[in-house]
């Protein structure tokens, strides 16, 4: 049966092939050889790469949410509840969500980029020719390390925001510090920590398997890079973001109870 | 450092440019089409989704206080004032900031920006104002849809998931927010656009050679005008808002 090439059964197709490439990626990783150093190398770039971005976008945002939390409840006389909230909005989804964008956008864009141009200058080809299996030694490295950095960042991403709020609240602010760390843990526990950890890790697969997916498959030049990149970016946001309501709906979302 | 004073060199090249070449204004129009048209699908599928997230946390955090009713406040606070427009910046950022990056980035890969010199024609304005003028165009527009998805689908989830009651929710939400909120969305709008557009021309029109200077030149792209774009909201609210205006 031919391929179709438009419609909803294209789209179908699509997601078919991407669900076979993904198993691909995950049936090679799980055989040895397996190229430890190979992680660990793409991992310390990554991180390296992703850590400045992340940090730059989840401090601000932290601000951000003390400024405006601050005011509304200053409307109640409830200045002490700012650091529950910060820390329920910080901790489960701000901070997992922004550093996926961030790890997406950076991390997942370069990876696309990596593997693009390889493809492109035929490089992927010339490692199958010497016998190397090229989705194990270029793709199952670069998906392992993003699924492992992500909930690192993500660490990263929290305790930023939560500083970024703090910063705000006490040092411009002139909150009290002592009733701000006081209530920091009033509504979270360290198993919302773990939340946000579970949910990165599901975001940092998404990313690395959709970037890897459309580095892979590049055709076009060096305009179907640009493509790539750019599709890698707003598909793995997207995917995750949906994948995001129903995590939190599942953990959190227990009806009116 | 010397990147930021390459960027400043840039946007002031181009402002010299656009002042000696004019703007080629039929171009605006296609290009705020194709950057409003480009971007909105996936505007729209992120803002429903993060407008679902804000009600189940917002009624999440609010249930130990017992103040479930504030999740409509909540809800139009953060959304209309900070989430919506950020979130526009990213995703038109994502999308159309990429887009134009690696777009000029071909173009300079393959001497089109040269070939445009040799026929006299500024690529500064010739290229890059009509994306800005459609990004302005176009950006405050996407913020006001990115608001009503994103407040629409938090009334649906706190509606018929949550079971909370709908008049209250739409009340707290019409006293979270005023007019102005509205306003001051379309200004941090504008401005975001003007960051997305200068950032991604600037990273296209500096791009390295081959398919690796497309590939770095589009991620650098997305990465900078998001970041600077959430470091700007907030000194941008911290003006608005932050009790210095009156």
């Amino acid at each position: 049966m031919p391929t179709p090439t438009a419609g909803p059964l294209a789209a179908l197709a699509v997601l078919g092939r991407f669900s076979t490439f993904a198993g691909t990626v995950a049936w090679r990783g799980l055989r040895r050889p397996w190229f430890f150093s190979e992680v660990l190398s793409h991992m310390w770039v990554t991180s390296v790469r992703c850590l400045l971005p992340v940090v730059a976008v989840t401090l601000p945002f932290g601000m951000v949410i003390s400024l405006q939390g601050l005011e509304i409840f200053r409307l109640f006389g409830a200045e002490r509840l700012l650091s529950s909230l910060v820390s329920v909005a910080v901790l489960r989804e701000l901070s997992p969500m922004l550093a996926s964008v961030l790890v997406a956008a950076q991390g997942g864009s370069s990876v696309a980029a990596e593997l693009g141009a390889m493809r492109i200058k035929e490089e992927l080809d010339a490692t199958e020719v010497m016998a190397v299996d090229s989705i194990k030694y270029h793709v199952v490295p670069r998906v392992l390390a993003l699924t492992l950095v992500c909930p690192l960042l993500n660490v990263a991403g929290s305790v930023a925001g939560l500083t970024g709020a703090w910063f705000t609240a006490v040092v411009l602010k002139g909150e009290s510090s002592g009733v701000f760390l006081a209530g920091l843990w009033d509504l979270t526990a360290p198993i919302d920590v773990g939340a946000g950890v579970l949910k990165t890790i599901i975001f940092g697969a998404v990313i690395g398997l959709v970037a890897a997916w459309h580095g892979f498959h590049v055709k076009g030049g060096a305009a179907g890079v640009g493509r790539a990149v750019n599709d890698t970016v707003v598909h793995s946001v997207l995917v995750f973001i949906v994948f995001n309501y129903f995590i939190t709906s599942a953990l959190f979302g227990a009806a009116s109870t | 450092m010397n990147a930021l004073g390459n960027y400043a060199l840039f946007v002031w090249d181009f402002f010299g440019a656009l002042r000696r070449h004019g703007v080629p204004s039929s171009r605006i129009v296609a290009e705020a089409y194709a950057i409003g048209i480009r971007s909105l699908p996936i505007l729209l599928i992120i803002s429903a989704f993060v407008g679902t997230n804000l009600a189940l946390q917002g009624y999440n955090a609010f249930k130990p206080l017992g103040g479930q009713r504030l999740v409509g406040m909540f809800v139009a606070l953060a959304g209309v004032r900070e989430l919506a427009p950020t979130i526009a910046a990213a995703m038109v950022a994502a999308k159309a900031g990429t887009e134009m990056a690696s777009q000029i980035a071909v173009m300079r890969l393959r001497e089109q920006i040269d070939a445009l010199e040799v026929m006299a024609v500024n690529p500064l304005a010739w290229l890059v104002a009509p994306r800005l003028f459609g990004i302005l165009l176009v950006m405050p527009a996407l913020t006001i849809i990115a608001i009503f998805t994103m407040t629409s689908s938090a009334y649906a989830v706190a509606v018929f998931q949550l079971g909370l009651n709908g008049q209250t929710f739409m009340a707290f939400a019409a006293e979270g927010v005023d007019q102005i909120d509205f306003f001051y969305g379309v200004v941090k709008a504008l401005l975001f656009g003007v960051i997305i557009c200068t950032v991604s021309c600037w990273y296209g029109f500096r791009a390295g050679k081959g398919p690796e200077g497309v590939g770095r030149a589009t991620n650098g792209a997305v990465v900078t005008a998001a970041v600077a774009c959430v470091c700007l909201n907030y000194f941008v609210s911290e003006l608005l808002y932050g009790g210095s205006l009156p």
